[in-house]
């Protein structure tokens, strides 16, 4: 018997070390908490719309309690930098990438790896070819265009007779296709105006800015302008204001900065279409969250767009999508 | 099996076992239940406490910031260059640039002497344009009379007007977050009047609810009386309907108070706190969170619980071997007893009730096994008085023919015949009786035999003859007094008695393998042996074929105290055929000297 009891103590030590075990480990093991890195555009803090969106991931973070790690190039121009980065990180092995692709194209075989190397991959504002990724959330700029379109019908005189131009940014952006394809849908429907051949600024508001002259010498009767990056939509402002054709052209711009602002309060920009990029952010992380705990997620999310007019510019929900609060 | 209560199981072990188990169980679920119960209250009410300290705090940081830039307003209304800026008639003429320079200096000093205020600025209804900058970089007068602050300020009266967090636009190309203040100057003698304007950093704002970190997740923010969010760390998702917080019942008119409520499919916990300007400060806190990590606190709960069932439970099944145990092997011993063996003793050495009943049984089989014994031993005294008294008897009717032998043999007048038998049957008479030793010499035995036989042979008138061979080296073993006469007797009466001519009976004795072996050898009549045999081993008297009962019962008798006394592998054994002679063998252990029982 006594045998037995010295065994039974033994046993219970050993029971109760375990526990303690068991129970340290779980503390540990309780916050293991999925690994998420996001990768926009650009690390640059002077772009706006990358640092809200960055707001808006850090604030999902805090949320869900996770760490979300940032690592970007320091352009957006920089793609084979983009792929290194995301080449690096397939060896990390993270639970989720949170991508804003620098190209279409070029990143989706470094992207088809991130897949096989079974990291859920989330691709924000620009997307992939093939839709490889498991959720894409951006701005849905189809219907973007579509506002932006209906806005030039409501703001033109009807009185007048004259055509519109499209001042598109980059050929073969998916971004750039879709909102002009917005912009042309809502059209269609009104026969009396005409719409001009599409104009490519490169996303250069100099450029923008020269063939918006040229644009009002040729077409002395043109009465409204669709311009679809914020860039064009500056260069457009600035050949309108110069030409003085402010009251006769209406110019719809995408996106925000203080040069848009200004031209907004001169009401040489008649409204300009903003994303979300907070919301972008915050939702890309959300997505995570859902995809690594194994939870359904829609394949698209669109996050929306509001219209600024100089009239609700300082509505109080309007302004925080004007003017982000960047920290200092 | 009817009837049977909670705890009827087949065996106390199982029974104790059981009923401990239930015990601890419930112990162990109660006490869980409780500690889990009792902690997750207690850092609940901690949590609720902490939260509604840290929001008093923010409220009262926030207070004093609009205190501050209420007393900066109030200090920049009533300064004298102000009001005689307010009320000239035309500000732009060279005194009035004067007091503009004058004033601006005085409200840089302000803004720079403290980083919360973002601006100052003064808007007399005289067209008056007074900033801390200087006024190169402010919208035209007109636009910034649109403006909303200056607006509310004028419909105010000379109150002050707090504005929520919103962009600041009266400068040119600059758009700051502030809170502004602006209150009307009191109205002169002549009507005029102004606003002034202060603007709080919303930086200061942001800081504050930023630092404020209730749990992991737990945020603040705050509330115009209107409604509008002045901070929120998620406004923007609000704005855009992906989150929303429990306004309408915030704005109950309960004044400050802690709830709890349901939106956006987690549960928080509202914590108001509502400051003099009608600004509501609200802590938010997630009650799973405040609990810790409740799933941990559970599996902690239920791991610990285990681990106690665990050592309980074995507690409760040695406590339980070890009090039944003893019981077992108690049981064990009593079997053995029940199927009559005594000699078993229980080894039990605790000093428990268990070891008392132990003791007692081995008190009561030793008793028992003393009385046992002791009957025994009556039984045997009994038998063996029976015995003895049998075998000292001298059969009267023996006694009575040896007596008229002698008669008749002394009115023969032979009195040789006469001397020798009468001398024979004293001998024989003295043998008899003689109490004594129950194991004599065989030599003493043979001497009898032979006064015996020749009171026979006497009376028989030498109708038979005998002879002795035996061995001398047994002569001084020892035999049991009185076990040959009776052989002797059945040979004469069985065997030669019936035979028509003369007889002869040997007596012969020897060694054999475990034993020596005595022999009465007659030539009569003889008899069917393998039936005496057979009766013999049964114990029935011995059921001879002739007359005499008395002489069956006889070899009987020998045969059963031969055994008694060495045991069954002894005694007596036939061997006969009809017209041959019958052979009885006596079988006993070669005993020499005192070596008997």
């Amino acid at each position: 018997m006594r045998k037995w009891t010295l065994i039974a103590v033994c046993a219970i030590l050993l029971t109760v070390m375990a526990a303690f075990v068991v129970d340290a480990g779980i503390n540990k093991l309780q916050p293991q908490k999925p690994h998420i890195l996001f990768v926009p555009k650009t690390t640059g803090s002077q772009v706006e719309f990358w640092e809200v969106m960055r707001q808006g991931v850090n604030t999902a973070a805090e949320e869900f309690d996770v760490e979300v790690q940032v690592a970007g190039t320091l352009t957006e121009s920089d793609i084979d930098g983009q792929i290194a980065l995301l080449e690096q990180a397939i060896k990390d092995k993270p639970q989720v990438i949170i991508l804003a692709a620098t190209d279409y194209n070029r990143i989706v075989p470094v992207a088809k790896r991130i897949v096989a190397a079974g990291i859920n991959l989330i691709t924000v504002d620009s997307g992939l070819k093939d839709g490889i990724s498991s959720s894409f959330i951006a701005t849905d700029n189809y219907a973007a265009g579509q506002k932006a379109g209906q806005l030039l019908i409501d703001s033109i005189d009807q009185s007048e007779l004259g055509p519109v131009a499209i001042l598109n940014f980059v050929r073969g952006s998916a971004t750039a296709m879709e909102r002009e394809r917005g912009v042309r849908e809502s059209l269609a429907g009104y026969s009396d105006i005409q719409v001009l051949d599409t104009l490519y600024s490169d996303a250069s508001e100099e450029q923008a800015y020269e063939l918006t002259v040229e644009l009002l010498r040729k077409e002395p009767t043109l009465r409204g302008i669709a311009a679809l990056n914020e860039p064009s939509a500056v260069g457009a402002a600035r050949a309108i204001k110069e030409k003085q054709a402010v009251s006769r052209v209406k110019l719809i711009g995408f996106d925000s900065s203080m040069e848009e602002i200004a031209y907004l309060e001169e009401d040489v920009l008649h409204a300009t279409i903003v994303q979300k990029p907070f919301n972008m952010g915050y939702l890309a992380v959300k997505a995570a969250m859902d995809l690594s705990a194994d939870k359904k997620v829609e394949p698209m999310i669109d996050t929306g767009s509001e219209v600024i007019t100089k009239q609700n510019m300082y509505d109080s929900d309007k302004q925080k999508l004007l003017f982000p609060f960047v920290e200092k | 099996m009817k009837g049977r209560g909670l705890f009827q199981f087949k065996s106390i072990h199982t029974n104790i076992a059981i009923a401990f188990s239930c015990l601890i169980i419930c112990t162990t679920v109660i006490l869980s239940v409780n500690t889990y119960l009792l902690s997750s209250d207690a850092v609940k009410n901690n949590s609720y406490d902490y939260t509604a300290q840290l929001i008093e705090q923010v409220n009262t940081n926030i207070q004093t910031y609009i205190g501050n830039m209420e007393s900066i307003a109030e200090l920049a209304l009533r300064d004298e260059e102000l009001q005689q800026l307010m009320r000239m008639p035309d500000p732009h003429d060279p005194k009035g640039l004067a007091l503009v320079q004058q004033t601006s200096t005085f409200f840089r000093s302000i803004v720079e002497s403290r980083n919360d205020i973002a601006s100052i600025v003064f808007i007399g209804t005289n067209g008056a344009l007074v900033s801390d900058r200087g006024d190169a970089r402010l919208k035209g007068y007109n636009e910034l009379l649109n403006q909303d602050w200056y607006k509310s300020a004028k419909e105010a009266g000379s109150q002050s007007v707090i504005s929520s967090s919103r962009v600041q636009h009266i400068y040119k190309n600059e758009y700051r977050w502030v809170v502004s203040i602006s209150r009307q100057a009191q109205t002169a003698a002549d009507g005029s009047t102004g606003v002034l304007l202060v603007d709080l950093n919303y930086n200061v704002i942001n800081d504050l609810c930023k630092q404020i970190h209730m749990g992991n997740r737990g945020y603040v923010f705050l509330l115009d009386p209107r409604g509008d969010l002045i901070f929120h760390p998620q406004q923007q998702l609000i704005y855009s309907g992906l989150k929303s917080e429990e306004l309408d019942q915030i704005f109950l008119p309960v004044g400050d108070r802690s709830f709890e409520a349901k939106s956006d499919g987690t549960n928080k916990i509202y914590t108001i706190r509502s400051s003099k300007y009608g600004w509501k400060v609200i802590g938010v806190n997630y009650p799973e969170e405040l609990v810790g990590d409740k799933r941990q606190i559970q599996f902690s709960a239920m791991l610990w619980g285990s681990v106690c069932l665990i050592i309980a439970l074995t507690f409760s099944i040695l406590l339980s071997l070890t009090l039944t145990k003893p019981i077992k092997k108690l049981d064990v011993h009593m079997k053995k007893v029940e199927k009559g063996d005594f000699n078993t003793r229980v080894e039990i050495e605790s000093t428990n009730e268990i070891g008392k009943l132990a003791r007692t049984f081995n008190l009561m089989t030793g008793k028992i096994k003393d009385l046992m014994s002791q009957v025994v031993q009556e039984q045997e005294d009994k038998r063996i008085s029976e015995l003895k008294a049998l075998q000292a008897q001298i059969h009267p009717h023996f006694l009575y023919n040896t007596l008229d032998s002698i008669i008749w043999m002394a009115e023969m007048g032979k009195m040789d015949d006469v001397i020798k038998m009468t001398s024979a049957l004293s001998k024989l008479l003295r043998f008899t009786i003689s109490k004594g030793e129950e194991l004599i010499p065989i030599r003493a035995e043979l001497a009898h035999i032979e006064q015996y036989l020749t009171i026979q042979n006497i009376r028989y008138r030498n109708k038979f003859t005998y002879s002795f061979d035996v061995d001398p080296a047994i002569m001084e073993c020892k035999i049991l007094k009185i076990v040959l006469q009776p052989l002797v007797e059945n040979a004469i009466y069985h065997g030669i008695k019936n035979k028509a001519d003369s007889g002869h009976i040997l007596i012969r004795g020897g060694r054999v393998n475990d034993g020596i072996e005595l022999q009465v050898i007659d030539d009569g009549v003889g008899t069917d042996a393998a039936k005496l045999n057979a009766s013999l081993a049964k114990g029935r008297p011995l059921a001879y074929t002739s007359t005499s009962a008395t002489s069956g019962l006889g070899l009987q008798n020998v045969n059963h105290r031969i055994q008694l006394n060495f045991g069954d592998r002894f005694g007596l054994s036939f061997d006969s055929e009809l017209d041959e002679g019958t052979t009885v063998t006596l079988r006993m252990p070669e005993l020499m000297e005192d070596k008997g029982e």
